[in-house]
């Protein structure tokens, strides 16, 4: 073929149009490729967080949080860095009460009893500004027509919150009071006779160099954990310091103790006698510091004070034996109080279980006396004080109610003279023993009409006549003083991070009150028209203080700033440093007692009973939240479940194995428990943790299968604390025997088949080298 | 005349030449088609970043592998409509521990580990690829045949009965062959994935087979 011009523009047409075409039925480049992302796209978040500042209030210490909210709703809960009682740190129990937001049990809104009272069967009504019967509306007309013998029963309250409750009660003629299982009036009343601070106090752990702990369990629940656990992280391990010494007295091998570098166990009830003849050893061997004055300390008498509790008298009958003091009782007392003595800074603390026996307000007078004779009181290492708080009016303890109380109450309601009963956070019926029978009490007080404001029914709001739910709080306003603070003013505050879910109708109990006070004509009383308000009151007055830790040009700027921080605090305001009481030793020798329990005599099946508040249910208020139940204890590793820890020599003797399910019987009652064998119980003892045993409310809190869940509280009896009134929940002795019945135990300690671990690469843990030779 | 041909031949030849360049161009574009892409394609696999072995990891643990499963990497594949390869994360997940044996599998595994602390991705060749013209969802495969039976008898690709439901990665096996037993994923070692494997598979369960149920 010629190759013409034509064939040629021929020939360059079909070229093109066919590289055109190949490549277009060819491959593109990158269509083969197949990226694999380096992040699982479940951990991508979209949308923005905002981190809001406000109080915890799943256990009474109420600590800062901050909660991370994405799109209105509340995600992560963690510490707020700047807040002086936890420092950005937080319990297990903070991030856990994430939970109550999102509970599928909240009650959505009012309701109305429709059943026999306790048997659960209620009716939703509206709020107000509805024909027939409305929750506010019934609530006012009984508060008009039994205001006057109401009472009202509220968790301890501290801050603004106290103040409304306080003067609402007071202003219907009622009165209210504050309860708790595990009431803190003996600590406060021996704080009060040994040091004459009204306020509890706070201990210097990181600059200590020798703790002597008697009972408390202060790195779990007792008080301020979080705050002392980071002290205590510096007491051991803290930079530029030599490791502190720990000795922990108790009768249990709680969490603290099992981080002590020597626990001392003791026959419950007990430690003053051991405190008394450390005293007298410390006197006696003249290493008392040059501070302390022994002639005024003993009203003259010098060591003959403490005469009858020197080592000798002591050492056999507070249980310490020759096995576990490694020679002779009576030396190892004398070494602990040289070691105390001689280690300044020195500190000695007591709580818990060495309060709550008949005789536990002189065991904590006893111990935390010691602290003058090695001149720890307001001193660093030592017990600081709190000042007074920059508020007029408000409360800044919380008020508890006595074991005394509570019998007079539950009398007044089966006499007919308390007619209405509002209760806010308290469960009673749950945490009182069955001595006062305040379940039958309830049960038969026809002429009563019970309030609740619980956001959760439990042992007692089950019983209510008509149930206002209030919000959870991290829906509400709030504020607190903290307790024990940290040696200075602070004033906490709680603000709403989120909004209720759109099918809950909850009202904030304060502003309910603050209603009803403007509804019965009570405006001088309670002249706020919500309780932000009067929050916003309370932060306009720091502002005009002046001083502190916010600096603003207006009080909004103010009250932005501080709810920005979550609250108010002044170092520069710390507290007093008291002097010594004269005859402080001598009048609390004079006082000694030993400790009463009331139950069957020693015998091969019978135990001092020692209760203990649970890690994460504390005396059973967080038993409805989940995370709470599924955290193990610390000690055993047990979830879920009521146990009985009990010595394993004691408990072969007995022909029990873990898992066994024993009765465990009061002269009041009786509860069943699994079997926990352990080596750190002393024989003649039994611990086991309150929390558990709700029959009422949530399915998380009750009516498990499978499970034992028993309330400890059942079978106390009604010991008192001599001096306070106060439950001695230490104070009863138990007989245990098997039911026959055994289940497995869930806890998570043996549960993982041990492995070899540094087999291969990434294990390089432990790097070993043949020896050579 | 030029080259002696009358200018009815020369018309006749030249419509003849157009033809012949015109099926030969066709022809050619379809023999491109069917030979370049893997679905349709000689067989061979691709070369790929990570020597990944299926043999180890998803492999029976009675012959050296672990036994994983198939959606527990792929783990959109009964979620929608892609499988999708796992995020290097999810690889790290155990290879912060199994750092190998052998020092080829210590360096093959070290490119991955060292792309998540780079935060790198990893870009692998495709294997299994339909047209674009083709819409596939995984997920409703995988459920078809995960689901109860309820008495009904499914058919699989190769006329195998069974009136049980299978597990995801028997499902997956369905179409893929045996993959836990391929230490290189090739193309074709299943079903050739072409518009009649479809179809008869379709025909023989029951499923609707209009064009527009897979073609977009």
């Amino acid at each position: 073929m010629k190759l013409t011009r034509r064939n040629f523009l021929a020939w360059a047409g079909l070229s093109a149009v066919g590289a055109v075409a190949c490549e277009g039925f060819g491959i593109r480049e990158g269509e083969f490729s197949l990226q694999s992302p380096n992040m699982l796209p479940e951990d991508l978040v979209r949308g923005q967080d905002n981190w809001y500042a406000t109080l915890c209030r799943t256990c009474p210490c109420a600590e800062g949080i901050v909660v991370r909210v994405m799109d209105g709703r509340a995600k992560k809960v963690q510490g707020n860095p700047i807040y002086p009682v936890n420092h950005g740190k937080q319990s297990a129990r903070c991030e856990a009460g994430l939970q109550a937001v999102y509970h599928p049990d909240r009650i959505a809104g009012p309701m109305r009893r429709s059943g026999a009272r306790g048997s659960g069967h209620f009716t939703p009504v509206p709020w107000k500004d509805a024909p027939g019967t409305t929750g506010l509306g019934t609530l006012r007309q009984q508060l008009q027509d039994n205001g006057g013998d109401m009472l009202m029963v509220t968790e301890p309250l501290r801050g603004h919150l106290a103040l409304v409750a306080d003067r609402f009660a007071s202003a219907v003629g009622g009165q209210r009071l504050g309860f708790e299982t595990l009431d803190n009036n003996t600590y406060l009343a021996a704080v009060s006779n040994v040091f004459g601070q009204e306020k509890m106090p706070d201990f210097d752990l990181a600059n200590t160099n020798f703790l002597l702990n008697f009972g408390a369990d202060f790195l779990s629940t007792w008080l301020s954990p979080t705050r002392w656990g980071q002290a205590y992280g510096e007491f051991r391990q803290g930079k530029g310091r030599q490791r502190g010494t720990f000795y922990h007295v108790d009768s249990r091998f709680s969490m603290t103790g099992a981080n002590a570098d020597r626990w001392v166990p003791i026959t419950p009830g007990w430690e003053g006698h051991l405190a008394l003849s450390l005293a007298y050893v410390i006197m006696s061997e003249g290493l008392a510091h040059s501070s302390a004055d022994i002639g005024t300390l003993t009203g003259g008498q010098g060591p003959s004070a403490l005469e009858r509790f020197r080592p000798g008298a002591v050492a056999q009958r507070i249980g310490l034996t020759e096995e576990f003091a490694g020679g002779s009782p009576e030396e190892f007392i004398r070494v602990l109080a040289r070691n105390f003595a001689n280690s300044r800074p020195s500190l000695a603390i007591g709580g818990g279980s060495a309060g709550a026996t008949s005789n536990g307000l002189f065991n904590l007078e006893a111990i935390y006396a010691l602290n003058y004779l090695v001149g720890s009181v307001g001193e660093t290492g030592g017990i600081k004080f709190n000042p007074s708080i920059p508020f007029e009016d408000v409360p800044s303890t919380a008020q508890v109610a006595t074991l005394d109380d509570w019998a007079r109450a539950a009398e007044d309601i089966k006499s007919g003279k308390t007619r209405l009963l509002l209760l806010h956070n308290a469960d009673p019926v749950l945490g009182l023993p069955d001595s006062l029978d305040m379940r039958r009490t309830l049960e038969d007080a026809d002429n009563l009409f019970i309030v609740s404001f619980s956001p959760f029914l439990d042992e007692t709001s089950i019983m209510a006549d008509l149930i206002l739910p209030d919000r959870v709080y991290l829906e509400d306003w709030g504020n607190d003083v903290p307790e024990p603070g940290p040696g200075y003013q602070v004033v906490g505050y709680q603000q709403p991070v989120v909004n209720p879910l759109h099918d809950l109708d909850p009202l904030s109990f304060p502003d309910v009150l603050l209603t009803m006070a403007q509804e019965l004509g009570k405006e001088s009383e309670l002249p706020w028209p919500t309780f932000q308000s009067l929050l916003r009151e309370g932060s306009d007055s720091l502002f005009e203080l002046n001083r502190g830790s916010i600096q603003a040009a207006t009080a909004g700027e103010f009250w932005n700033e501080l709810l920005r921080r979550g609250g108010w605090w002044d170092d520069g305001i710390t507290g007093p440093t008291p002097a010594a009481p004269d005859g402080l030793f001598a009048s609390i020798a004079a006082k000694s007692s030993e400790p009463n329990f009331i139950g069957p005599d020693p015998a091969s099946d019978t135990f001092y009973l020692v209760p203990f508040s649970h890690n994460t249910l504390l005396d059973g208020r967080n038993g409805h939240l989940p995370w709470m139940q599924a955290t193990p204890d610390p000690v055993t590793s047990i979830t879920w479940q009521t146990w009985v820890e009990i010595n394993d020599h004691k408990a072969r003797e007995l022909g029990l194995r873990e898992g066994d399910s024993v009765r465990i019987t009061s002269y009041a009652d009786s509860i069943r428990a699994l079997v926990y064998p352990t080596p750190a119980v002393p024989p003649g003892i039994v611990a086991i943790p309150l929390g558990q045993g709700r029959r009422n409310g949530s399915s998380y809190a009750s009516d498990r299968a499978g499970t034992e869940s028993s309330n400890v509280v059942d079978i106390l009896e009604p010991m008192k604390v001599a001096d306070t009134g106060s439950l001695a929940w230490a104070g009863t002795r138990v007989r245990i025997s098997s039911t026959g019945a055994s289940m497995r135990v869930s806890k998570m300690e043996g549960m993982v088949t041990p492995v070899e671990i540094g087999t291969t690469e990434g294990e390089r843990i432990i790097q070993t080298v043949p020896a050579e030779g | 005349m030029p080259f002696g041909l009358t200018g009815k031949v020369l018309a006749i030849s030249a419509v003849g030449f157009g033809v012949t360049v015109i099926v030969g161009f066709v022809v050619v574009v379809l023999l491109i088609s069917w030979f370049s892409n893997p679905p349709f394609g000689l067989g061979n696999a691709p070369p790929q970043p990570v020597a990944f072995p299926h043999t180890i990891h998803a492999g029976a643990p009675s012959e050296g592998g672990m036994g994983i499963q198939c959606e527990f990497c792929h783990r959109n594949v009964t979620k929608g409509a892609a499988a999708t390869v796992p995020a290097v994360e999810q690889c790290v997940f155990c290879h912060k521990i199994a750092l190998g044996r052998t020092e080829f599998e210590k360096a093959e595994i070290l490119k991955v580990t060292q792309a998540f602390a780079e935060g790198m991705p990893i870009d692998w060749e495709r294997v299994h690829r339909v047209p674009d013209h083709v819409r596939f969802v995984h997920e409703a495969h995988i459920r078809f045949f995960t689901e109860p039976a309820n008495g009904q008898t499914r058919t699989l690709i190769n006329g195998e009965k069974t009136d049980q439901p299978l597990s995801v990665s028997q499902t997956c096996s369905v179409c893929h062959g045996e993959v836990a037993s391929m230490t290189v994923v090739k193309p074709k070692q299943g079903q050739s994935l072409k518009m009649g494997t479809c179809l008869d598979c379709h025909r023989q369960n029951n499923a609707p087979t209009d064009c527009t149920v897979c073609h977009k």
